[in-house]
């Protein structure tokens, strides 16, 4: 399924549920696991002074620093690195998202993973509920599926045999859906298709009602009973789902009763800013709050 | 009528500790190495309670849980996560605690009791 893994990493404590994701991942799969990490943002173009990420001061870069920071990361993840794991360790200097897209282009990996935000002025509520900006960059451009753990709760805990694979049934979820019938035939898991309804808010003028909801609830079961069905008979378990509520909560509630281990769901912004960037869309909402791992998919 | 403890654990010294432990505080206790002998163990046994273990050879507790929940007779029976794995209170929403190895073991009893009556 992942022959290469792509695991951008700031290498500190922010990306360390990641990190366990992401070794456990390509042991489990016997993939290549491309190790990166972004040491910091030159000060000005070209310049050689770089504040360093891990450290947070101001260092000239030259070939020395890069491989201490390199021998640096090797000893970070030392535990994970034992018994014949099949990694490579690469250091860059520059935007992260940038760099992070800029490798993924060189490497052509199956999989980018990504860990959770290390933006400090973001903090408390406001830092947990906003999904960073490299994280949203590379959602939105990477041309790969993209998988991210930002919680804790979200990391690894054994392996991949429940996915939810939520669908807003435009073009964009098709292909996410294409993802997740694969990933689910290949690791033999159960598959969920879910679909949230999005409901009028409380404040807004119109309201539904509870007989319109569940109007529509039967007729969007329809709409995925039509659209992949046929295909899911090849699955040995699948269900299909539709809640009516906010969709990104729904979606998060839908994969803990679930006990899904993988949330799988379509990026359709490629925008690289929006207006909305404190809320982000909704699967970047699922990524900030999902208890487990999230992977989306934007081409 | 004695109530009953299914101990999930691969490390067998954890096992034996918890055993002597439940047992000596009155409880009934039997033990699996591993998730497929613990669910068997637990099918025959019907504990009012398991303890489990998060990494483990084969399937992890997750895995357990989650094919435990799927069986009638045990879906209801309350679980404490006992590991040594960072962040396990995490590992499954649904456990009533989560207890970090090395763990106090009179917090381990007030939990048990506290859940059993």
């Amino acid at each position: 399924m992942f022959k290469k893994i792509l695991f951008a990493t700031s290498a500190t404590r922010a990306s360390d549920h990641a990190a366990r994701v992401a070794f456990n991942i390509a042991r489990a799969y016997h993939a290549r696991l491309d190790i990166f990490h972004v040491l910091g943002v030159p000060s000005r173009g070209y310049s050689q002074v770089v504040v360093d990420i891990k450290t947070r001061e101001r260092v000239d870069v030259d070939d020395d620093y890069m491989a201490w920071v390199q021998d640096e990361i090797t000893t970070y993840y030392a535990d994970y690195l034992k018994n014949g794991l099949d990694y490579d360790i690469h250091v860059a200097v520059g935007l992260p998202a940038r760099e992070i897209l800029r490798r993924a282009r060189e490497t052509e990996p199956d999989l980018i993973l990504l860990g959770g935000s290390t933006e400090e002025e973001h903090d408390g509520v406001y830092k947990k509920t906003v999904a960073g900006t490299t994280l949203q960059k590379v959602a939105r451009a990477a041309r790969c599926p993209v998988l991210v753990v930002t919680r804790p709760a979200a990391s690894f805990w054994g392996g991949i045999s429940s996915i939810t694979f939520g669908t807003d049934f435009s073009k964009a979820s098709d292909k996410a859906f294409e993802f997740a019938l694969k990933m689910a035939l290949t690791l033999n898991c159960e598959l969920h298709v879910f679909h949230a309804l999005a409901i009028t808010s409380l404040s807004s003028e119109r309201l539904m009602s509870q007989d319109d909801i569940e109007q529509k609830i039967r007729e969007k079961l329809r709409v995925i009973r039509a659209r992949y069905e046929p295909r899911l008979k090849t699955l040995k378990q699948y269900t299909m789902e539709v809640w009516e509520g906010i969709p990104y909560m729904e979606i998060v509630k839908y994969a803990r009763e679930t006990h899904s281990d993988l949330i799988i769901m379509a990026h359709h912004s490629r925008k690289l800013e929006t207006d909305d960037r404190a809320f982000g869309s909704n699967v970047e909402q699922v990524i900030v709050r999902a208890g487990c791992p999230v992977i989306s998919i934007n081409r | 009528m004695q109530k009953k403890i299914l101990i999930i654990d691969d490390d067998p010294n954890i096992l034996d500790y918890l055993s002597a432990l439940f047992t000596d505080n009155g409880y009934d206790t039997q033990v699996a190495p591993d998730a497929v002998k613990g669910l068997e163990t637990a099918r025959r046994f019907e504990p009012d309670l398991i303890t489990l273990d998060i990494e483990m050879p084969g399937e992890w507790g997750p895995r357990f849980y989650r094919q435990m929940m799927q069986i009638k007779e045990l879906k209801n029976t309350p679980v404490i996560v006992i590991s040594g794995l960072s962040g396990n209170e995490h590992a499954i929403p649904k456990a009533i605690a989560a207890v970090k190895k090395p763990f106090d073991r009179e917090e381990l009893l007030r939990i048990v009791k506290e859940t059993l009556g």
